[in-house]
């Protein structure tokens, strides 16, 4: 048996306990009974369509401070144009003047030009476009993996479902139990924090023996589904720390020519080891990267982001072809906003969440479409509007999430993937 | 002390009819020919403890009993827990314990064994003062034979530097305190609170400040409260109501709620309240010092200069004022009958359906001073008279010793017969107010309770059904408690000495004043002065500056811990409170649950792999084993291997090995484990990271 299914439950029922426990009878997280039952139902009850649960892993690649769209996904000529001219691709739409290794790769993805959001906030941005829902002080709201490992169950029986790379793991979990929570990969090429032991196995192994033993008295006497979820934990963790799962963490088993393809920084880097984890079943992993706050002088930004990102973004899509997991992975690019058509009095763009630019492929997604269009400024959304909500509920669909169920919050309230959003159907081939 | 024989208690109305049954009762007669019916607590000092039935403890010469007593006292064994320090204190724990008792009984539920020294002492330290004993802390209570050792090292903890530091993490944690917010440093909001909780403020009097708070946040750190939302004055009224008087009203926010009473109407009636109140830049400074400001600002040339010169000022104009003019409106998509999207609101109180009385309305009227309107919120939410404001901060505290509510969760009491014992719930509240919403004489209390001595239940609460208390229920420690107790064995004791004291340095370093007194050449060297001294605050701050590290020797050449703390393998071995709030993701105590101070209430007692593996291989483990850890030093100066488990066992557990326990740790340091081995195994059991 699944030994993450057998653990979720347990700390989960800690979870619900502790405020229920004097409540009468209400029942919380709404098909919480065991994940492997909610992903039946879930698989039973949704409505099918093109593309639903075509994707069984999501690259979630997260563009921190902005990403200017004109510049990448969204060129414009004439004033808007900024300091790159646009390109050409295998497609019949051109891609900003930086994007010349994605351009090659063009008929594997869709674009979404009309995207708009609400808010001109970093931080607020981040979080509705990885939530669906607007930062509250009262209740944080879960990420796509969590939902996905609330229906779906957990992907794999050792490592975790959900991971995060080069972020912290905030707006993860969000009321779901913290087991939900992303695992945290700060740097690709240093791999899981605190994997290895500092002493040899030989030793671990003797001291690993000597707690189980001493730590009996205590495990007898209090059998309770806390002390037990913590024992779990431990026998997972140890398991983890012996197997040969963590390889998947492990970088240097790629080859030298792959790394260099994706590009040697943090991004890159970041990239290749989604690919990896990806083939060890891992279901979500977001890869962030920073650099688009561009206010200033976005030329020499963008040779040095705009650059990195085609390079990793490029050679991902065409690594996951060629190994044949595209069309179960799918791989989205998003940013919290874009930028404004005008540049600034110091060679930047200033924040511009009025229309932006999204762009998904694999996982049932059509190849060389887009979808939507800015005005020929780039200013506002000139046809099909697509919210962060909208775009989370297209992620939820190619995952084969039930994106209607309502599931209500220990506090009682009620939530949906992505928020009531409309999956974009016209994505999906 | 006279003899006498009423009720000293005003407030026992709740329990009349109530009697502990689980005692032994005799007659007792004193040389006079009066007599007692009472149960026998013990003898000390020529001093009889005698208890009766409604819990009053007489305290008694032994001379002045009749001969055929005195005898009696020399021989029976003492009932119970030990004397208390105070009759009217240990009445008033007897009347918690007869109501849970009663709770208990109606489901034919039997009260846990009382606990054992060991187990008392290493939860009450843990409870009070947020770590762990000492191994010495230990030794000294298990070894103390006197029969007031429980109530003295109560007494003790309550007045420790740590009783201040783990209620400001608890307090921390409610009211979402972070360093950073507003892109500000909220330092001044935390050296407030702690100095409340330092001067035993009576909560409702804490709470009014906060609510009323006036001025610049680097003058009046209660000022912190509402400016953590300054400009979403919307949530923050949610999370008041919410935090103190357990209104659960997020829904109303938005929308009727669905399953209680509250409307959106309501809601922004209520909100109505701070209408009036401006927390988004202050207003009043926008006079003839902003002037200046902004003309000293443009004669600063270098970009980097006037962009530091402008986060001063930012951090300077975060103050809540008055303004004359409610200016709360109902929201644009306001879809009820009852009136129109855009209309104004006229502040109004909300009531419960239970408040029979209404007391806490009385001399409550609507001001025609709208700059007074914030006062009156805080007059009638903090009354001793509002249904739910002592309610609150009682249900809090109990769960704050007990691990859970009386009612769950602790920020919706709209119903309090849903609790698992009504009668205890709203007798907890009556004794807030008798005792002043003074917070240490109540958590006295409630550690007095033979409810909170008595064993840790040890079987899993059955889903869904009433907790009723027979004992606390097991805990994982807090993040904050497992990371103190942590340094604790590193550093012993003196890890209660370091303070931050950030608040007076930052507000010293930021200050500027506004006034319009200052001539523009003095405004410059203000901020100029401030951007010199902003460099220490610049990054995440750290719970001290690190180039202080050198002065923090004294003459005789030994670290002053009250200057700095010690720093083992990068880690500051301070207090949890006196660290950064939050830590940084990646730190023991984040890792370990802490809360992120986003959320309310949202520190998490849950395991994760991540955290296994910080547990198992991170810098926490390493430390402590290390060989300048006291842990360590101690148990490595003991003679023999079986001393050194002991004493291992007693820094870790607070207890003693058993002989099992002993053969196989023996047996392990003959067999090439070292003690640091040992420390990673203690450190790694659910033993040490739970608290019974």
């Amino acid at each position: 048996m699944n030994l993450h299914n057998q653990l979720d439950p347990l700390s989960r029922r800690a979870f619900c306990e502790r405020w229920a426990s004097a409540a009468l009878g209400v029942t919380v997280l709404h098909g919480l009974g065991g994940s492997a039952f909610a992903a039946e139902a879930a698989k039973a009850a949704a409505t099918s369509g093109p593309g639903f649960g075509k994707a069984k892993n999501v690259i979630f690649l997260q563009m921190i401070g902005g990403m200017t769209h004109i510049d990448t996904l969204d060129p414009k000529e004439g004033p808007t144009q900024g300091p790159k001219a646009p390109i050409k691709t295998k497609a019949d739409f051109q891609l900003g003047g930086t994007m010349e290794n994605l351009a090659k790769q063009a008929d594997k993805f869709s674009i979404i030009r009309s995207m708009t959001s609400k808010t001109g906030v970093h931080a607020a941005g981040q979080y509705v476009i990885r939530t669906g829902y607007e930062e509250r002080g009262t209740i944080k709201h879960p990420n796509i993996g969590a939902w996905a490992q609330h229906f779906l169950g957990s992907s794999h029986k050792t490592l975790p479902s959900n991971v995060c790379v080069n972020r912290q793991p905030q707006n993860g979990n969000g009321f779901f139990p913290s087991s939900f929570s992303p695992l945290p990969i700060l740097d690709p090429d240093v791999g899981l924090q605190y994997a290895k032991s500092e002493v040899a196995p030989e030793q671990m192994n003797k001291r690993i023996a000597m707690l189980d033993q001493l730590d009996a008295g205590f495990r007898d006497r209090f059998k309770t589904s806390e002390v037990k979820s913590y024992t779990q934990f431990y026998d997972k963790t140890i398991s983890i720390m012996s197997s040969t799962d963590l390889e998947a963490f492990h970088l240097d088993d790629e080859p030298e020519a792959l790394k260099e393809k994706y590009g040697k920084g943090k991004f890159g880097q970041g990239c290749l080891l989604a690919r990896r984890l990806v083939e060890k079943g891992i279901r979500y992993i977001e890869v962030a990267k920073g650099g688009w706050d561009m206010h200033n002088n976005i030329d020499d930004g963008l040779d040095e982001h705009g650059a990195e990102l085609d390079q990793a973004l490029a050679a991902l899509l065409e690594d996951l072809k060629e190994r044949g997991l595209l069309e179960s992975t799918l791989v989205v690019l998003c940013s919290e906003f874009g930028r404004g058509p005008k540049i600034n009095g110091n060679g930047g763009r200033d924040h511009h969440p009025k229309v932006f630019s999204t762009l998904l492929a694999g996982g049932g997604i059509k190849g060389g479409y887009i979808h939507g269009a800015s005005d020929k400024e780039g200013m506002a959304v000139a046809d099909k509007q697509t919210s962060p909500q909208d775009f989370l509920s297209t992620i939820g669909w190619s995952l084969g999430l039930p994106v209607d169920e309502v599931v209500m919050s220990p506090s009682n309230r009620p939530f949906t993937v992505g928020d009531k959003g409309k999956a974009v159907m016209e994505l999906f081939a | 002390m006279k003899t006498r024989f009423c009720l000293p208690l005003a407030c026992a109305l709740l329990v009349t009819g109530l009697q502990a049954d689980n005692e032994v009762y005799r007659t007792w007669t004193d040389s006079q020919g009066r007599k007692l019916e009472a149960t026998f607590r013990g003898i000390e000092n020529g001093n009889v403890f005698l208890q009766i039935r409604n819990g009053y403890v007489y305290r008694l010469s032994l001379d002045k009993l009749s001969a055929a007593d005195q005898q009696a006292a020399k021989t029976l064994k003492p009932e119970g827990l030990g004397i208390p320090s105070d009759p009217n204190l240990a009445q008033a724990a007897a009347q918690i314990d007869m109501l849970v008792e009663a709770g208990l009984k109606k489901a034919e539920q039997k009260p846990n064994p009382l606990a054992s020294d060991e187990q008392f002492v290493r939860r009450v330290f843990l409870d009070l003062a947020g770590r762990i004993p000492t191994r010495e802390e230990a030794l000294e209570f298990i070894n103390d034979t006197s029969l007031s050792k429980r109530a003295k090292v109560i007494d003790r903890l309550l007045e420790s530097e740590g009783y201040r530091s783990h209620l400001f993490n608890y307090f921390a944690d409610m009211l979402r305190m972070a360093d950073v917010a507003q892109k500000a440093r909220f330092y001044t909001y935390q050296d407030w609170l702690k100095k409340q909780i330092g001067e035993n403020v009576p909560w409702n009097k804490l709470v009014y400040s906060m609510m009323t708070a006036d001025g610049k946040l680097l003058e009046n750190g209660a000022t912190g409260y509402l400016l953590r939302d300054a400009g979403m004055r919307l949530d923050n009224l949610s999370l008041t109501l919410s935090t103190f008087i357990g209104a659960n009203v997020s829904c109303a926010q938005c929308h009727d709620h669905p399953f209680a009473d509250w409307t959106q109407r309501q809601f922004f009636e209520m909100a109505a309240f701070f209408g009036a109140t401006e927390t988004y830049g202050a207003k009043g400074n926008a006079g003839a010092g902003m002037q200046g400001m902004r003309k000293v600002l443009a004669s600063l040339g270098d970009k980097k200069l006037q962009q530091q010169a402008k986060n001063l000022l930012r951090v300077n104009a975060l103050a809540v004022e008055d303004s004359s003019t409610n200016d709360l409106k109902l929201p644009d998509d306001y879809k009820y009958p009852d009136a129109k999207p855009g209309d104004l609101v006229t502040p109004k109180l909300i009531t419960w359906s239970d408040d029979k009385t209404k007391k806490a309305y009385q001399g409550v009227q609507t001001t025609k001073h709208d700059e007074q309107l914030r006062e009156q919120f805080a007059k009638w939410m903090t009354s001793p008279d509002n249904p739910r404001f002592a309610m609150t901060i009682a249900n809090r505290m109990w769960k704050h010793m007990f691990g859970i509510g009386v009612k769950e969760p602790v920020a919706d009491l709209d119903d309090p017969n849903a609790s698992s014992n009504p009668a205890l719930l709203h007798h907890l509240a009556n004794e807030m107010v008798r005792l002043k919403f003074d917070l240490k004489q109540f958590l006295r209390v409630l550690c007095n309770t033979d409810t909170y001595q008595r064993e840790a239940t040890s079987h899993e609460l059955a889903d869904n059904s009433a907790y009723l208390f027979p004992g606390p229920i097991l805990r994982r420690m807090t993040a904050e408690q497992a990371w103190d107790s942590c340094a604790t064995l590193v550093v012993g004791a003196d890890v209660d000495k370091f303070k931050g004291h950030r608040g007076e340095t930052y507000a010293k370093a930021m200050s500027i004043d506004l006034s319009g007194e200052a001539s523009p050449d003095v405004i410059k060297g203000q901020i100029e002065n401030a951007i010199a001294s902003m460099r220490q605050f610049g990054g995440k701050a750290a719970g001290t500056p690190k180039n202080k590290k050198k002065r923090m020797m004294n003459q005789g050449g030994e670290e002053d811990l009250t200057l700095a703390p010690p720093v083992r393998d990068g880690m500051v071995l301070a207090r949890a409170s006196e660290l950064p709030q939050p830590e940084k993701d990646q730190h023991f105590l984040r890792m370990f649950g802490q809360s992120d101070r986003q959320i309310a209430d949202s520190e998490s007692e849950e395991g994760s792999i991540p955290q296994v593996l910080m547990l198992m291989n991170g810098e926490a483990q390493r430390v402590i084993g290390q060989n300048d850890s006291l842990v360590v030093k101690t148990a490595s100066a003991q003679k023999t291997p079986e001393q050194q488990v002991e004493s291992l066992y007693l820094s870790f557990f607070s207890r003693k090995p058993k002989p099992d326990e002993l053969a196989s740790a023996t047996a392990g340091l003959s067999n090439g484990m070292t003690m640091r081995d040992l420390t990673w195994v203690l450190f790694n059991t659910r033993e040490f990271i739970f608290v019974e």
